[in-house]
């Protein structure tokens, strides 16, 4: 069942895209003048380019840089699952689950959790005009892909022809 | 051959002492809390010998000023400090010219004294260098600095998982070898029936076809 085969990489290959998409776009909190977060923020400046400069000094910043770490790990752990998912395929006796590349989807699901619930909770919670961007909407629903396709490995059962 | 090598060695030496200056060394940047006690070192190296004339000069510029002005000398085996500026009372030596150390302690900052301070060394006859500078950043509470937490929190998990994956290898090997050689103790050649469950960590699966 190659079609099988090539959903789950499929899957597997949009889980990383997302992630890192959340992670480097620096596009969690929007306003009409400022995209921001989790590394440094974009002000539209009067004639109309943007300026990169830093965050300025909130309070928070050592959660911001729980953010920033948690993200990456979820990366990280998400590549990780796809190297382990090929290593897998051909070292698994048959019969066996993949269950170590569900393990690590599941730690990578894990820590964008993390991060999309400190930042949630901790950032930008009392200003009212502004919007929450690209990133932190890609970071949620990494959290339920990254979720799903953990379980899926954890039911796949490893079959040769 | 030998002699050539080594003769042109002692004359590149000689060379290399003649034009090479005097190079000064000080920190980059220092960080303080205000009202710590700060120590600015600055050292030197030189092709010479230290000599009883060496001396250490420190100069201050203020954040926005346009000009520095002198706030320490040693000299002649004796160092002065200003007893007018803004260092008055301040200032002490604690460095050891002998050991071409001339660094100085600035005790109880404060926010005024952000700005750059110069290290001026010279060890006669080797005089002509660079001065070196550090810059003063004075804090009422010290920054995290950026990434140094990121760091640490992505640094420690993946050396927690690293180890975890190493110590679930070196288990297994472990049971297998033991097993392996117990079963080589008892029964010869053959290790047979009890001890086939270690069979599944070695499997020979054909690359042909993997699917599910």
């Amino acid at each position: 069942m190659l079609e099988l085969l090539a959903a789950l990489l499929v899957l597997h290959l949009s889980c990383i895209a997302l992630l890192l998409a959340a992670t480097i776009n620096n596009a969690w909190w929007m306003t009409n003048k400022v995209s921001t977060d989790i590394w440094a923020r974009w002000t539209l400046q009067a004639d109309g380019g943007w300026n990169y400069t830093e965050i300025p000094n909130v309070s928070a910043k050592e959660y911001l840089q729980a953010v920033q770490a948690s993200s990456v790990l979820a990366c990280i752990f998400c590549i990780l699952g796809l190297i382990v998912f090929v290593a897998q395929l051909y070292t698994l006796p048959k019969g066996r689950r993949f269950i170590f590349t569900a393990a690590f989807q599941l730690m990578a699901c894990v820590c964008i959790m993390i991060a999309a619930s400190i930042y949630t909770d901790i950032f930008h919670k009392d200003e009212a005009d502004g919007w929450y961007g690209v990133s932190f909407v890609l970071a949620w629903i990494s959290v339920c892909l990254t979720l799903v396709s953990s379980v899926i490995y954890c039911t796949m059962r490893k079959k040769t022809v | 051959m030998l002699s050539v090598l080594a003769l042109t060695s002692v004359v590149l030496l000689g060379i290399v002492s003649q034009t090479t200056a005097i190079v000064v060394y000080t920190s980059w940047e220092k960080h303080a809390l205000v009202g710590t006690d700060v120590r600015l070192s600055c050292s030197f190296f030189s092709w010479q010998w230290t000599s009883p004339d060496v001396t250490f000069s420190w100069q201050y510029r203020a954040d926005g000023a346009k000009e520095g002005i002198s706030i320490f000398h040693f000299a002649g085996g004796a160092p002065y400090q200003d007893s007018k500026g803004p260092f008055r009372d301040r200032l002490e030596f604690v460095g050891n010219p002998s050991r071409r150390d001339g660094s100085i302690l600035i005790k109880n900052v404060d926010f005024g004294d952000n700005g750059t301070f110069t290290c001026d060394a010279k060890n006669p006859p080797d005089i002509a260098g660079h001065p070196s500078s550090v810059r003063l950043l004075v804090f009422e509470k010290v920054p995290v600095q950026a990434g140094v937490i990121t760091g640490a929190i992505i640094g420690v998990v993946l050396g927690l998982l690293i180890l975890i994956v190493a110590i679930y290898y070196l288990m297994r090997f472990l049971v297998a070898r033991r097993v392996f050689s117990l079963s080589m103790s008892k029964h010869g050649k053959k290790g047979k029936g009890k001890e086939g469950s270690q069979q599944k960590q070695k499997p020979k699966v054909p690359l042909v076809f993997i699917s599910f």
